[in-house]
C-alpha cells in the first residue's frame, strides 16, 4: 500500500508546484470595482449615521450590535449599494448589496475567507436574494434555501441582506 | 459688540462653506470629508511609519467604517457540544450526560495558510476511574491557493458521508448520531495525512488525498464494523496508507455526493504479531442526498465496505487473547431514510419534526470451531421518530423516541440540548 500512495504524494507535490505561480488571493472583486461596475463611476460615498434606534434595528438583525457608528453607502436616484461584512463561521464575509426601489437588485460576495462553503459566492445561490424585500419584523419576505454545510456563511449572508434593505429603507428618509 | 463680531463671524463661516451645503446630509458628507482630508495629511506629516498592513487585510475602512477582515496572526476559538438524557424502556435506567464538549482555534497565519483544530472531551470527566476521553479531533494546516486548490496536511475529517465534516449538534436531527453514520462509517473519523480539496464548475466539490489507515489489529468491538480498528492519530502504524475520494454537489437546499477509501490493514502485524504479512484491506464507498423543500428536509444514505482477510484477522484475534476475541468483520452495509418537515417558523424559532428508518448489516468471518460467531445485534433495524426545536439558528432541543429490532435493550427515549458557536 504504501508504495500505491507514493505516486499520490508525487502528484500532489508536482500539483503544488504547478498550481502555485499562478495563485489568486480569497478576493474576488475589491468593492470599489463593485460600485463602478454598479454607477459606470465611483461616486463620492454618502453616510448614514447609526442612531441609536437604528442601531438597535440593526441589532436586531445581526444577533450582535453593530460594529459600525456610521455606514457609507453609494446611490443615484434610483439604486443604493451596501458593502457589508459579517462573519460566518468564524471570519468576515464582505458582500456588495444594490438595492434599487426597496428591492434586492443583485448580491455578489466579494471577499470570502472561510476555508469551507464558498458555495455562498455561486450565482445559484445569490439569485435567490433578487427582488427580496423587508417583510414585517425586518425579515426577508422569502425563504432562502441554505447549502448543506455552510449554513453559518447562509445565515450572515441573509442577515446583511436585510441590514442593507434596512439601511436603504432609512436612507430615503 | 463682540456678540455681534461672533455673529457676523458664523455667518461668514457657513457663507464660505463650499457647495452652501442645504442638508445636514450634505453638511456631515462634507465634514467627513473634511476629515478624511486631515487624517491624510497628518498621516503624511507623521515621522512615524504608517502601519503594516497584511496583503489580504484589506483597507476597506475607508469604505465600512470599521476594521475589517483578521489581522495577521489573528486566532478565532470556535465550538459545539450537547447534553443527553435517556430513558431505557426496558431496563428502565436513566442516563443525563454532557456527551461532547468541543472547543476549537482556528488560526490564520497569512492570507493563504490556515490553522483548524478542535479539542474534544467526551462525557464530562475524564480520569483512569471515568469513562470520558480527551482527544484531538481535528489538528491540520490548509494552504489556499485558489477556490479551486486547497492543500491540507495533518489530523483531518476524512469527507465521507454527511455527518462526518459536518458534525455539529444543531446540523442534524436526533438526541444522538444516526447509528449508520456511526457503526458503519466511523464518526467522527479522522486520520493524519495529506489531501487536496477545492471547488469547480457551479458547485461541485472534490477531495482527494492520502491519509493513515486503520489497524485491524486493534478491533475491540464487534457490533462496530471497523470502527474500532481506527488510530486517531494516537502512534498509528502506518505501515499500510490509504487513499480517499469525494465529490459532491451543492445547490440551494441540494446535496449529492459520494466518497470512497481503501487501505489495508494489517499494518504488517505491527498490534498483532499475527497479521504480519496480512493486506487486510478494507475499502469502502458511500452515496449520500439532502434535499430541502417546501419546508421538507429529505436525506438519505447508503453506504458498504468490505474487510480483506476477515478470516485471518479472526484467527489472529483469537491467537492474541481468546477471551475477547470475535469474529472480525467481513462486510458492512448501512442505510438511512429521513424526513423532517418545518412546521413552525418565526423569528429564530424553527421547529422540525422528523422521522428516520435505519438499517445496519455487518457480517462477520466466524470462526466456529472456537465459538467466534455471528453476533445477531449486527442486523439491525432502527426507527426513530422526533423532535428537533431551534430556538436560535445555533442552539437547539432536541426529543426522540428509538425503537431497534433486534436489540431491544437500546430502545429508549431521550431528550437532548445542543448548541455551536
Amino acid at each position: 500500500m504504501i508504495r500505491a500512495a507514493r505516486s499520490p504524494l508525487a502528484v500532489l507535490a508536482l500539483a503544488l508546484a504547478l498550481v502555485a505561480p499562478a495563485a489568486r488571493s480569497e478576493v474576488y472583486q475589491e468593492p470599489a470595482a463593485f460600485i463602478t461596475e454598479v454607477f459606470g463611476l465611483l461616486p463620492a460615498p454618502k453616510v448614514l449615521w447609526l442612531t441609536k434606534d437604528l442601531q438597535a434595528q440593526a441589532a436586531a438583525i445581526l444577533g450582535h450590535p453593530p460594529a459600525q457608528l456610521r455606514q457609507r453607502y453609494w446611490s443615484d436616484a434610483r439604486r443604493s449599494v451596501w458593502i457589508l461584512e459579517e462573519t460566518g463561521k468564524e471570519e468576515l464575509i464582505t458582500a456588495g448589496f444594490v438595492v434599487a426601489d426597496g428591492r434586492i437588485d443583485h448580491v455578489r460576495v466579494l471577499v470570502y475567507r472561510e476555508s469551507r462553503g464558498q458555495e455562498v459566492r455561486q450565482s445559484s445561490f445569490l439569485k435567490q436574494f433578487k427582488n427580496a424585500k423587508l417583510a414585517p419584523g425586518d425579515r426577508l419576505d422569502r425563504d432562502i434555501d441554505g447549502i448543506v454545510g455552510a449554513t453559518l456563511s447562509v445565515g450572515a449572508m441573509e442577515r446583511m441582506a436585510r441590514l442593507a434593505l434596512l439601511f436603504d429603507r432609512i436612507s430615503h428618509g | 459688540m463682540s456678540k455681534s463680531v461672533l455673529t457676523l463671524a458664523v455667518v461668514a463661516a457657513f457663507a464660505a462653506m463650499p457647495a452652501l451645503a442645504q442638508t445636514v446630509d450634505e453638511k456631515l458628507q462634507i465634514l467627513q470629508q473634511e476629515i478624511d482630508q486631515i487624517k491624510a495629511q497628518q498621516a503624511g506629516k507623521s515621522a512615524a511609519p504608517a502601519p503594516q498592513l497584511s496583503p489580504y487585510s484589506l483597507d476597506y475602512g475607508t469604505m465600512l467604517d470599521r476594521s475589517s477582515g483578521l489581522a495577521n496572526g489573528a486566532t478565532n476559538i470556535i465550538g459545539y457540544g450537547e447534553v443527553a438524557y435517556s430513558k431505557f424502556r426496558q431496563s428502565g435506567d436513566a442516563t443525563a450526560d454532557l456527551a461532547r464538549f468541543v472547543f476549537g482555534f482556528n488560526h490564520r497565519f497569512d492570507e493563504r495558510l490556515t490553522l483548524h483544530s478542535e479539542v474534544e472531551f467526551e462525557h464530562a470527566v475524564v480520569s483512569a476511574e471515568d469513562q470520558g476521553e480527551a482527544e484531538i479531533e481535528q489538528a491540520w494546516v490548509n494552504y489556499k491557493v485558489s477556490d479551486g486548490v486547497n492543500f491540507k496536511g495533518g489530523l483531518f475529517l476524512v469527507p465521507f458521508g454527511i455527518l462526518n465534516e459536518t458534525h455539529e449538534p444543531p446540523t442534524y436531527y436526533g438526541v444522538m448520531r444516526n447509528q449508520v453514520e456511526t457503526r458503519i462509517i466511523p464518526t467522527t473519523w479522522r486520520e493524519l495525512g495529506v489531501g487536496v480539496h477545492g471547488l469547480f464548475g457551479e458547485g461541485f466539490r472534490y477531495d482527494v488525498g492520502v491519509t493513515t489507515s486503520f489497524d485491524s489489529g486493534k478491533l475491540d468491538d464487534p457490533l462496530t464494523g471497523i470502527r474500532s480498528g481506527h488510530q486517531e492519530g494516537q502512534l498509528a502504524n502506518a505501515r499500510d496508507l490509504a487513499v480517499y475520494g469525494a465529490l459532491n454537489y451543492r445547490l440551494p437546499g441540494l446535496l449529492v455526493g459520494t466518497g470512497v477509501f481503501s487501505g489495508d490493514t494489517g499494518q504488517n502485524g505491527a498490534s498483532n504479531p499475527a497479521l504480519q504479512g496480512v493486506a487486510a484491506r478494507f475499502t469502502m464507498w458511500e452515496v449520500h442526498a439532502q434535499y430541502r423543500v417546501a419546508g421538507f428536509d429529505l436525506q438519505a444514505l447508503y453506504a458498504s465496505g468490505t474487510l480483506g482477510d476477515a478470516g485471518q484477522v479472526t484467527a489472529a484475534m483469537f491467537a492474541a487473547d481468546p477471551a475477547t476475541a470475535f469474529a472480525a468483520p467481513k462486510s458492512m452495509k448501512g442505510w438511512y431514510a429521513q424526513a423532517a418537515y418545518h412546521v413552525y417558523k418565526r423569528g429564530n424559532f424553527d421547529v422540525a419534526p422528523f422521522v428516520r428508518y435505519e438499517r445496519i448489516d455487518i457480517k462477520q468471518a466466524e470462526d466456529p470451531a472456537n465459538g467466534l460467531l455471528q453476533d445477531p445485534r449486527n442486523d439491525e433495524r432502527i426507527k426513530t421518530i422526533g423532535v428537533n426545536f431551534w430556538v436560535h439558528p445555533q442552539v437547539v432541543l432536541k426529543a426522540d423516541v428509538q425503537r431497534y429490532e433486534t436489540d431491544k435493550t437500546q430502545d429508549a427515549y431521550r431528550l437532548g440540548l445542543g448548541f455551536m458557536f
